[in-house]
């Protein structure tokens, strides 16, 4: 096996699968990232107990500056071998594996080698039989990603919360995450639907090392479920993540349909009360505030107190209260990452009584993105 | 002390402490049994008070029924109540989008 390549292309690539690779992983040969040289290009993988990430270096794409000499396979030291080629003197390098499994890496004068593995000791990647590719937009897609991994549990011991809840029917997508104090819920209507139905619980780990893949660069990505893994296609590059067996509880119940009170607020604004409101609920064992809402008066009032520190008290400015009288208390951390979510857009929140979640929609859309919060007893 | 000696003693206090916590750990999940299997007897045991008093032909008309009050009543002892987590300590006393649901409910 024996190719040179432009450096920064390469580097560009085994970031990416660099993701998927642990310095503390039980299987030794996981360590190491697996280069294959065809006559078509250059395949780097990398995979961990969760994610696998395999990505092609095409040879018939000039600007990759790719020239494979003769084909072949290696597994070399991932994080070793990293700092290597980052540290190259010239703008490409030549890897060469010599004798038995040792790698000859040469870029301008400077030469390195290194003891590689046999890559046919190398896992094999999950194989994904379904044909029905749904197509995503990259930045919605990257979107219902940051709005729901909010709310997934990081208790292992209630390991399927862990995960993010995708239901797809037809063109409809709807994904859920509740770690059952909270929950999020983003629907999304696909480009073109999908054949069949699916239904999956994603670690939501992975979904946060994929939204950072997607990042910026990828407006399409291509997502196929199987039985118990999801393969997100992102270009040249194959995303796999394992899925979290069992069935995820039924959420839809926790959705009140109907609402007591209502009050709106520029997303915000509200944020830095509940920010102000929390610096002194964060002091007191509990943290917890509370709000007094008077539709009457057309006032929300917000509370916080800590027994050592003090106290805080504010009048918010909502623009608009609607309904019966009410006093609830909940954690404002749950508040602060949900409104965190809504950017700068105007919110509805809507209440069933003191003991109920309530939820949180923007008043633009409030079909497609809702968050719900359960309050805190204090009586 | 000799070095001998010295590093003996460690090694058999390293040991002793390491049954302890075996048994500590062990004292603990059998707690946390003992823990979750009362509050099972006492909703059981609710229940049937409940029915008693139903045979009895108590009238009385309370805003939450009977067994979704004796829910309420071990939800704030710190129990799950909902069907996910039946009888599961609640941690930190969270509040639970589903025991609520359990208790609360329309219908
Ligand atoms: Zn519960």
């Amino acid at each position: 096996m024996k190719f040179s390549i432009r450096r920064s292309v390469f580097i560009k690539e085994l970031n990416n699968v660099q993701r998927a690779i642990s310095s503390k992983t039980t299987i030794p040969i996981l360590t190491g990232l697996k280069l294959v040289a065809s006559d078509e290009g250059l395949t780097l993988t990398g995979s961990n107990a969760d994610i696998s990430i395999e990505t092609v270096i095409s040879a018939s794409d000039e600007d990759n500056g790719l020239a494979i000499a003769s084909t072949g396979a290696i597994v070399l030291p991932a994080r070793f071998f990293s700092e290597i080629i980052k540290r190259l003197p010239e703008d490409t390098f030549e890897l060469n594996v010599t004798e038995g499994f040792q790698t000859e890496i040469t870029s301008g004068s400077a030469a390195f080698n290194v003891n590689g593995l046999d890559a046919n000791n190398y896992p094999h990647l999950p194989e994904i039989d379904t044909t029905d590719a749904i197509k995503l937009d990259g930045a919605v897609f990257k979107e219902l990603i940051s709005q729901t991994v909010i709310a997934v549990s990081n208790q292992e011991s209630r390991p399927i919360l862990t995960g993010v809840h995708f239901e797809l029917d037809a063109d409809q997508f709807l994904a859920v995450a509740t770690d059952s104090h909270r929950l999020s819920q983003r629907k999304v209507n696909l480009p073109t639907g999908s054949s069949t139905k699916h239904n999956v619980i994603i670690p939501g780990k992975s979904l946060i090392e994929l939204s950072r893949m997607i990042g910026d660069e990828y407006d399409q990505v291509e997502m196929r479920l199987s039985e118990n893994q999801a393969l997100f296609i992102l270009g040249e590059t194959s995303f796999y993540t394992r899925l979290l067996e069992g069935t995820y509880p039924d959420t839809s119940r926790l959705i009140p349909s109907e609402a007591e009170t209502t009050v709106e607020f520029e997303a915000p604004a509200l944020l830095a009360s509940i920010e102000r409101a929390s610096l002194l609920s964060h002091e007191s064992r509990n943290n917890v505030i509370k709000l007094i809402i008077k539709p009457t008066e057309q006032t929300v009032t917000i509370f916080g107190n800590s027994p050592d520190v003090g106290k805080v008290e504010e009048d918010l400015k909502p623009n608009a209260v609607t309904g019966s009288e009410l006093e609830i208390s909940f954690n404002p951390d749950y508040m602060k990452d949900a409104l965190h979510s809504f950017g700068q857009s105007t919110i509805k929140i809507s209440f069933t009584s003191a003991l109920r979640p309530f939820t949180l929609v923007p008043t633009e859309d409030q079909e497609n993105f809702i968050q719900l919060i359960t309050p805190v007893r204090t009586f | 002390m000799n070095k001998k000696e010295l590093y003996d003693s460690f090694i058999a206090l390293t040991k002793a402490t390491q049954a302890n916590l075996e048994q500590l750990q062990l004292l603990q999940s059998e707690i946390s049994q003992v823990i979750e299997q009362n509050a099972e007897l006492e909703i059981e045991n609710e229940h049937l008070r409940d029915l008693l008093n139903q045979s009895k032909g108590s009238a009385k008309e309370p805003q939450l029924s009977k067994s979704r009050q004796n829910l309420e009543k071990l939800y704030e002892e710190g129990f799950h109540v909902c069907k996910e987590w039946y009888g599961k300590r609640r941690e930190d006393d969270e509040a639970c989008a589903f025991c609520m649901e359990v208790i609360y409910r329309e219908g």
